[in-house]
């Protein structure tokens, strides 16, 4: 029964897990006529019960107006990758023999917090001496999310601080139908959460969300759909705008909505923006849903636990027949538990990383990886 | 014998058009008259024929108007005048009247009424033509408008380039009405007036 | 033991505040409407049906005023839905009369959209269309016609093209080849001449300035030149007929844009590039004779032809950082 570490760090959020996948002689057997018969015939043999011994994280928070910086981030993860880890053997009860192999995000992401973690993984590898994983980010992501919710094929939106892109699989690769020309969703919520000053605990992304639900005025902002892609600066330098015009209006000096009469607020601010760029993703994504012809689209990344871009996605998937997957924050936020049941699905084909080519990349595209764990 | 046809607008059945086509026009002055005092007796559309390119053209305009209406946006008086004003490529109410309406020195005439009530039939309409223009009657038709109209004028008033060969992109479609460089650009102008 | 997925899991507890409410993965289920293509079966609101002339029930309410009433009695035209896209409704229609088909397409409302943004969304895009096809046709470009447009209820009436489109023609010519054995001796020529008329076809697009945005063979059409017409070939008494006879026609300009970077225009012939190797392998390597006229349709045009390998080499796009 194949056990895995996985150790991820590619932004601020410094995340380790520990995955258990049964392994294929084990006798659960989805053709055993004692079960119930829908089970003989709609189980799928993709879905093994897979077993979360542990799943630990400590995000890296900057201050309200800032962004967290590289070498910061780095100094955060190196501090607490011990601990975490120390903690998640405990949690998980396992022994070191136990241990299939250690599971690290490669890339994509940010290059001295990638270093950080890839260097405590090939620490612990050398330590105990067991095989290394570099794990596409991105590619966690997916499988995470396939697993915990048991979608088949469907079509993923992957929207994150670093990431936004529409995938589907096809031939053992995770296609690229459609991406963020210039920077990604999360990026653009971010920097304009520090416009504003909004807190960035425990993430900029959930307190612009929270606000969002008092607004109640549309602005106008740029929507920036080109063809299967979108592009996010436009909207990002008008909304920067919006949001300094806010901070100097005052009661001498008023902006009000030209239809209500009432002061336009943060929470209308936050509002539009919500409403453009989530309106913009789940455009594409229906655009590769109707290209391809899929009925199911599953949201994966940071960005995808808020609450309105998945339900503008329902929306969207029940008019064309169809349903919406997502998760919860343990899975949608950076967590290592991905890297690890990533991993062990690559290692269970016989995939290793070599010491010498345990390297960490900034850029790393999701259609490189040969997913030769599904046909 | 007052020749008038009665065309029906796809999707707009409720309001058929009434068009009557004149030559030899000789009181264009009194029915122009008639036209600025209001006289509601007088709620016609009276279009200057050799400003009109094609049978599509006159329907284009029609379906404009009629479709205006029916969405409460009309920009002039009622739904007639707003044919002669669709037919215009820009917004100058006064200047789509002087381009393609009635004018003193009209010769050809299109007189189109629209079945707004039920008041209004063929009979009627023929009936009341006949009494009050003095011109010479012309069947409606496709051929008819295109055998009267001035292209070079209508080509300079949708700037649809003199020399003729930069819109004559298109072939024909070979079957059915076939929509020349020339006319499709004014009706995709006309569509887009407003805009 | 059920199928399900069991699923232990520990929450971080080193100091780290509790995020949102514990969630337990889930599925944003969604009502599955029976939506069918052929719309035989739709379970809707309304009542206002009309039979075509196949005898299949098609829900005209969909479509925005005028074209939700049925056609008057004694009018042979019917409403019918070709295509259903992510976007827009596509369907059959006639316009100003009863023998002038048209092309009728729909953007309907989007309700996850905020009702003001779909309304500016569905207008901009409906007039970004009606213009570009108008400047085309301005321009001498062979595209469809504009009919009418009514930007605020989202639809555009075009001209529909008779013909077929040069997907449809390359399927079809292995047929064609051989039940004209014996007369065609052409070899591939025939092909290459129609890879000559696309290229300046989009040649001649680009030059007027605008991008089409999604070129495909199902866009473009070929459409039956009536001889003598004005602007169509020069129809020859010694060439014999081939399935690539007639005019290239551009349509479906849903994603085209007006713009003359050299980028927009290498990316918009790579679209057709990648489109020639996805759907029609065996004439893929007809297509540099594509680009070969292209390159020869307007001045500037072989610099967009070095901007495309540029294009070719970068894949999609530059790789996201993180």
């Amino acid at each position: 029964m194949p056990i895995a570490i996985g150790l991820e760090g590619s932004a601020n959020k410094l995340g380790v897990g520990i995955i258990l996948h049964p392994s294929s002689s084990t006798p659960s057997s989805p053709h055993d006529s004692a079960h119930s018969e829908d089970e003989a015939f709609t189980s799928k043999p993709t879905s093994p019960p897979v077993q979360i011994l542990a799943n630990l994280r400590h995000t890296f928070v900057s201050p309200p107006g800032t962004g967290f910086l590289p070498k910061d981030t780095a100094a955060h993860h190196r501090r607490w990758v011990v601990r975490l880890t120390k903690q998640a053997l405990k949690q998980a009860r396992i022994q070191l023999e136990d241990v299939d192999c250690i599971c690290y995000t490669k890339g994509p992401g940010m290059g001295a917090p990638l270093g950080a973690v890839a260097i405590a993984a090939r620490t612990l590898s050398q330590l105990w001496d067991k095989p290394l994983i570099g794990v596409n980010h991105c590619v966690g992501h997916i499988e995470m999310g396939r697993a915990i919710t048991g979608a088949e094929n469907p079509v993923v939106l992957y929207v994150s601080g670093g990431n936004t892109q529409v995938i589907a699989y096809s031939a053992q690769r995770y296609r690229i139908f459609g991406e963020a020309l210039d920077i990604a969703v999360g990026n653009c919520l971010d920097r304009f959460a520090r416009v504003l000053n909004i807190s960035n605990d425990p993430a900029p992304g959930y307190n612009i969300e929270q606000l969002a639900k008092d607004g109640k005025c549309l602005l106008e902002l740029p929507y920036a759909v080109k063809g299967m892609d979108v592009s996010f600066s436009g909207i990002l330098a008008r909304v920067e705008e919006l949001a300094r015009r806010l901070t100097t209006t005052t009661s001498t000096n008023p902006w009000l909505d030209p239809d209500t009469g009432l002061d336009i607020t943060k929470s209308d601010l936050c509002f539009t923006l919500q409403e453009t760029v989530f309106a913009m993703l789940v455009e594409i994504t229906e655009r590769a849903m109707a290209h391809v012809g899929a009925q199911q689209v599953l949201i994966v990344g940071g960005v995808g636990c808020n609450e309105r871009l998945q339900q503008m996605m329902g929306i969207m998937a029940s008019e064309r027949g169809g349903s919406v997957y997502a998760t919860d924050e343990r899975f949608c936020i950076d967590n290592g538990i991905m890297i690890a049941h990533a991993g062990l699905l690559a290692h269970g084909k016989g995939f290793e990383t070599k010491l010498e080519e345990s390297t960490f990349t900034q850029r790393f595209r999701t259609d490189e990886v040969l997913v030769n764990w599904r046909d | 014998m007052e020749e008038l046809v009665t065309l029906t607008l796809p999707h707009l059945p409720l309001h058929p058009l009434f068009l009557s086509l004149f030559t030899n026009l000789e009181n264009a002055s009194f029915l122009r008259q008639q036209l600025l005092d209001g006289n509601q007796e007088f709620e016609y559309a009276f279009l200057d024929a050799r400003m009109l390119l094609s049978e599509n053209h006159v329907l284009a305009a029609c379906f404009r108007a009629l479709n205006d209406w029916q969405r409460g946006r009309l920009r002039s008086r009622n739904v007639h005048s707003e044919i002669v004003f669709s037919l215009s490529p820009n917004n100058n109410i006064a200047e789509s009247f002087r381009r393609f309406g009635i004018s003193d020195t009209t010769t050809d005439l299109l007189a189109i009424k629209v079945s707004t009530s039920s008041e209004f039939t063929a009979e009627s309409v023929r009936t009341h033509l006949s009494q009050h223009v003095q011109a010479d009657s012309v069947l409606f038709s496709d051929e008819a408008i295109r055998r009267g109209a001035d292209l070079a004028r209508i080509r300079k008033v949708y700037k649809a380039g003199g020399d003729g060969g930069k819109v004559n992109g298109a072939a024909g479609t070979g079957g059915g009405a076939a929509l020349d460089g020339v006319e499709g650009f004014i009706l995709g102008t006309m569509a887009l007036k407003g805009s | 033991m059920p199928r399900a997925l069991s699923i232990t899991t520990h929450n971080a507890s080193l100091g780290e505040a509790p995020l949102t409410p514990e969630w337990h993965s889930r599925t944003v289920a969604s009502e599955t409407a029976a939506h069918k293509m052929s719309f035989t079966a739709v379970p809707t609101a309304s009542n206002s049906y009309q039979l075509n002339d196949s005898n299949e029930v098609q829900p005209l309410h969909s479509l925005p005023p005028p074209f939700t009433t049925t056609s008057s009695p004694g009018q042979t035209s019917s409403t019918k839905l070709i295509r259903q896209g992510a976007e827009a409704l596509l369907y059959y229609t006639h316009f100003l009369s009863p023998s002038l088909p048209c092309a009728l397409k729909y953007r309907p409302p989007k309700s996850y959209r905020h009702p003001i943004l779909d309304k500016r969304l569905t207008r901009a895009r409906i007039l970004a269309e009606a213009r570009v096809l108008v400047r085309c046709k301005r321009e001498g470009v062979s595209v469809p016609a504009v009919l009418g447009a009514g930007w605020e209820e989202g639809w555009i009436a075009i001209e529909w093209v008779n013909g077929s489109t040069v997907r449809d023609a390359i399927f079809g010519r292995k047929t064609w080849r051989q039940e004209n054995q014996a007369s065609y001796e052409g070899g591939e020529k025939d092909l290459v001449g129609l890879m000559h008329k696309i290229g300046c076809a989009v040649g001649k697009l680009h030059q007027v300035g605008v991008i089409h945005g999604d070129l495909t063979t199902s866009n473009l059409m070929l459409r039956p030149t009536v001889s003598g017409a004005e602007g169509g070939e020069e129809p020859s008494a010694t060439s014999a007929a081939t399935p690539f006879d007639g005019t290239i026609t551009l349509i479906d300009f849903g994603l085209a844009a007006q713009s003359s970077q050299e980028e927009d225009r290498a990316v918009d012939l790579y679209v057709l590039e990648r489109a020639f190797g996805s759907t029609h392998p065996e004439v893929e390597h007809l297509f540099p004779e594509v680009l070969k006229a292209y390159g020869e349709s307007y001045k500037g045009a072989k610099v967009v032809l070095r901007k495309l390998e540029d294009v070719r080499m970068r894949g999609r796009k530059k790789s996201m950082i993180g």
